[in-house]
């Protein structure tokens, strides 16, 4: 018998685990979100609050969580609202959930975290495994919150060996809202002249997945997941049914911080990532957490491409029509 | 120069079919031809390109049956002797049947034949011949960039066509149908790079562009360089192992060299790329990094070597690195220091054999004669060559000069019997980095030493 909190229930993924966590016998999946769950969260009994620490070790007592899933990072699931708001939210939030954890006796923790950590950098490693640190510079927004996090439970993990710490490194998550997959499917993404490095992807479900296996067993430590395929940033914007524009570094960082904002999705990530591949080894994750990716890369772009759109193929019709009518035989 | 050329063929051929070590032979004659004869494999694709481009002797044979192939042992001259032995095979059987081990290769004898066949012909039937044996060739190709699917597609619509009776109306209707389709494959190609279908590895090696440059290699090989590679049985056709070459010549032109080596010349033809590891400089270069990754090469760092061994790949390494591919003229052939053994760390932890390579010629390509280095500071480039042709004539002096080149494999060095501390034990690496680095020189010493002229 095992209590989940999952802080951040309100995005896709954290729904997607609550659904998951539900269909297992003898957990009992608590939720804490900022905003009203997007998607069902399956049997999970959540509140919509924003609490500060002494609150949070309150509710975690009294509910007796021994686990906590910790997905709530500003500009992972929706826009960020405001630079300074996001540096809150993401590194004091996360230090202030861990300190909640300790003192409230929670013996296991799961971190989200990003492969983009890593840095782009050409003297990393293709393959990088996870006793790669996290970049000390080059990093802005979302990552550079990230990795100042990493640094943080680097340090947190060996002064509190009683609390075991997974930290998930993700792939850029496919499905749900991606300032990634924005970009991919504007018209005319700007890539950066002469560079096309390859990137990986993860699709949402085996994010989920993985989610579940490592608040589900006692593993502690860092866990790269990815597809297990790569694509070229050109080769993703042209699955998501555009075409690159290559332009000159000035160019991309003048589309940033001008144009009209509504329209120009400029490239989420640091310019190094345009330029210098960041590939991980999801070894590990394989080998400790028994996780293997289902989904390709190319296959959760086209499944992303297809989201939300009507049904043009003929045969698909009729296939989804032959399985309706079969559904009591 | 077709009589030269001529030569050269042989003299290649020979030097392939010996042993390295007893390569101090004096200079080739023409009466090696006959153990070209012997080695059908090899060089089939340069001298059919050579072939093609020779003045033929138009009345060779008297008069032909335009409808029967004529025998091939009637010819009597001594060049159709040779090229009919080169084929081994007595009586060559309707294309149709031998297609499904090698497409590409046995159209390709089909096209020797062909071509065989044509040149004991008269006025027009000799031209179609060689115009039937030029279509053939073309199919060909193309069917070496083409999937299983398509393949099959091909000789489905060549399944009732003897390819070798070029005289019958349907060899020519067949040979259209399917140069058809290949174009319309070709298109088909280029739609489908803009919508994104084709895969990369982790790495960001691209199959299809390797194919696509693949022509360009096999002629700088071939043709530019004309490249006498020994002892390739060394490489081993499946499974990992490190080559370890030296480096020079401004431009790593001789990584991608060895690599053509092994997927040109190798006895096995082993569908296995050699991944070089580059100065991870180079990655920062634009469309220089793009180009690298799509053909496979990958930023030199020991934890990628080792990776990439892991999986079973073919590495190739440049120990020397900078202070190799910066040489001076007057420094040729003299093997910089092998850093520190770095590379023997990688091969002792993935446990791979070590074959050290001899690359001959590669020196010269671009004799750097004064290394700028306060101009290659000043732009942030490793160095900056000053050769009799570079900067000089700008772009044109970036064409590298043809000398002949040799490349050597030298029997692979085992490194299974050390434990795996060994990579640990830094008298054990330097010794063993040592040993490679001696056994370059001396290869090298000894190619030099047959050698008679860079050209």
């Amino acid at each position: 018998m095992s209590t989940v909190l999952i802080n951040g229930i309100g995005s896709a993924l954290g729904a997607q685990v609550a659904r998951q966590l539900s269909a297992h016998d003898g957990v009992t999946v608590l939720g804490l979100a900022r905003c009203e769950p997007s998607a069902p969260v399956g049997c999970a009994e959540w509140l919509v609050a924003h609490l500060s620490g002494l609150q949070l070790i309150e509710l975690l007592r009294a509910e007796h969580v021994d686990t906590l899933i910790h997905l709530d990072f500003a500009g992972a699931d929706a826009p960020a609202e405001g630079r300074e708001a996001a540096v809150q939210q993401n590194v004091l939030g996360t230090m202030e959930v861990l300190g909640a954890c300790i003192a409230a006796g929670v013996s296991h923790v799961v971190v989200r975290s990003h492969v983009g950590i890593y840095g782009a950098n050409p003297k990393n490693p293709i393959m990088l495994s996870e006793s790669r640190p996290a970049a000390r510079g080059g990093l802005s927004g979302l990552l550079r919150d990230l990795a100042e996090v990493e640094h943080f439970l680097a340090e947190f993990t060996v002064r509190h060996p009683e609390i075991s710490v997974a930290i998930l490194r993700f792939a850029p998550i496919v499905g749900g809202w991606s300032p990634l997959l924005e970009y991919f499917a504007q018209p005319s993404p700007r890539t950066l002249i002469g560079f096309d490095p390859s990137m990986q992807l993860l699709h949402i479900d085996d994010a989920a997945n993985a989610i579940v296996l490592a608040a589900l067993s006692p593993c502690a430590g860092a866990f790269n997941l990815a597809a297990d395929d790569a694509v070229c940033i050109s080769q993703a914007i042209r699955l998501s049914g555009q075409q690159p524009v290559p332009t000159i570094e000035a160019l991309i960082g003048l589309s940033a911080s001008m144009g009209d904002r509504t329209k120009l999705r400029p490239w989420p990530f640091d310019i190094s990532f345009l330029r210098h591949s960041c590939v991980v080894d999801t070894r590990r994750a394989k080998d400790v957490l028994g996780w293997s990716p289902t989904h390709s890369a190319v296959d959760s772009i086209h499944s992303a491409r297809k989201n939300g759109r009507a049904i043009d193929d003929p045969a698909t019709s009729e296939a989804a029509m032959r399985a309706f009518l079969s559904r009591k035989g | 120069m077709s009589e030269s050329i001529e030569i050269e063929v042989g003299g290649q051929s020979a030097d392939l079919t010996a042993p390295p070590a007893e390569v101090a032979a004096p200079k080739p004659q023409r009466t090696s031809r006959a153990k070209q004869a012997a080695e059908p494999t090899l060089e089939v694709e340069a001298t059919a390109k050579r072939r093609a481009r020779k003045p033929r002797a138009a009345a060779r044979v008297e008069d032909v049956d335009v409808r029967v192939v004529q025998p091939r042992a009637a010819a009597p001259t001594e060049d159709a002797d040779v090229r009919a032995a080169g084929k081994a095979a007595p009586k060559v059987p309707p294309a149709a049947a031998y297609w499904d081990v090698h497409p590409g290769d046995s159209l390709h004898e089909v096209e020797l034949e062909v071509r065989n066949n044509a040149s004991q012909q008269q006025g027009q039937a000799a031209v179609m011949g060689n115009v039937a044996a030029g279509l053939i060739a073309l199919i060909g190709e193309n069917m070496r960039r083409m999937t299983e699917e398509q393949v099959g597609k091909v000789r489905e619509l060549l399944s009732g066509t003897d390819l070798s009776d070029y005289l019958d109306s349907s060899f020519w209707q067949g040979v259209g149908m399917v140069l058809q389709y290949q174009v319309q494959e070709q298109v088909d190609f280029v739609k489908r790079r803009l919508r994104g279908e084709y895969h990369v590895d982790p790495y960001g090696m691209d199959y299809e562009m390797i194919e696509v440059v693949r022509p360009f290699m096999a002629f700088m090989y071939r043709t530019w360089w004309r490249i006498t590679s020994h002892g390739l049985e060394h490489v081993p056709a499946e499974g990992r192992a490190m080559l370890v070459s030296n480096h020079s010549g401004v431009l790593p032109w001789d990584g991608a060299m060895i690599t053509t080596a092994v997927s040109a010349d190798h006895p096995v033809r082993p569908d296995r790329v050699v991944r070089s590891l580059h100065l991870h400089w180079f990655s920062t270069l634009p469309f220089v990094a793009p180009a690298l990754a799509a053909t496979g090469q990958v930023p030199g760092l020991p934890e990628n070597a080792v990776r990439l061994l892991e999986n079973d790949e073919l590495v190739c390494v440049f120990p020397e690195g900078l202070k190799g591919v910066g040489k001076l003229y007057k420094d040729r052939y003299k093997l910089a220091r092998f850093g520190r053994g770095g590379f023997v760390q990688a091969a002792l932890r993935a446990r791979a054999p070590i074959i050290p390579v001899a690359v001959v010629g590669a020196e010269e390509i671009y004799p750097m004669l004064y290394n700028a280095e306060s101009f290659a500071k000043l732009m942030g480039f490793p160095y900056f060559p000053l050769t009799p042709f570079f900067p000089w004539l700008g772009l044109l002096g970036t064409i590298p000069l043809p000398t002949r080149w040799s490349i050597t494999f030298c029997p692979p060095i085992s490194t299974e019997e050390y434990g795996p501390r060994a990579a640990d034990d830094p008298l054990t690496v330097l010794s063993l980095a040592e040993r490679v680095r001696d056994t370059i020189q001396a290869t090298i010493d000894t190619r030099l030493a047959e050698r008679t002229s860079i050209f």
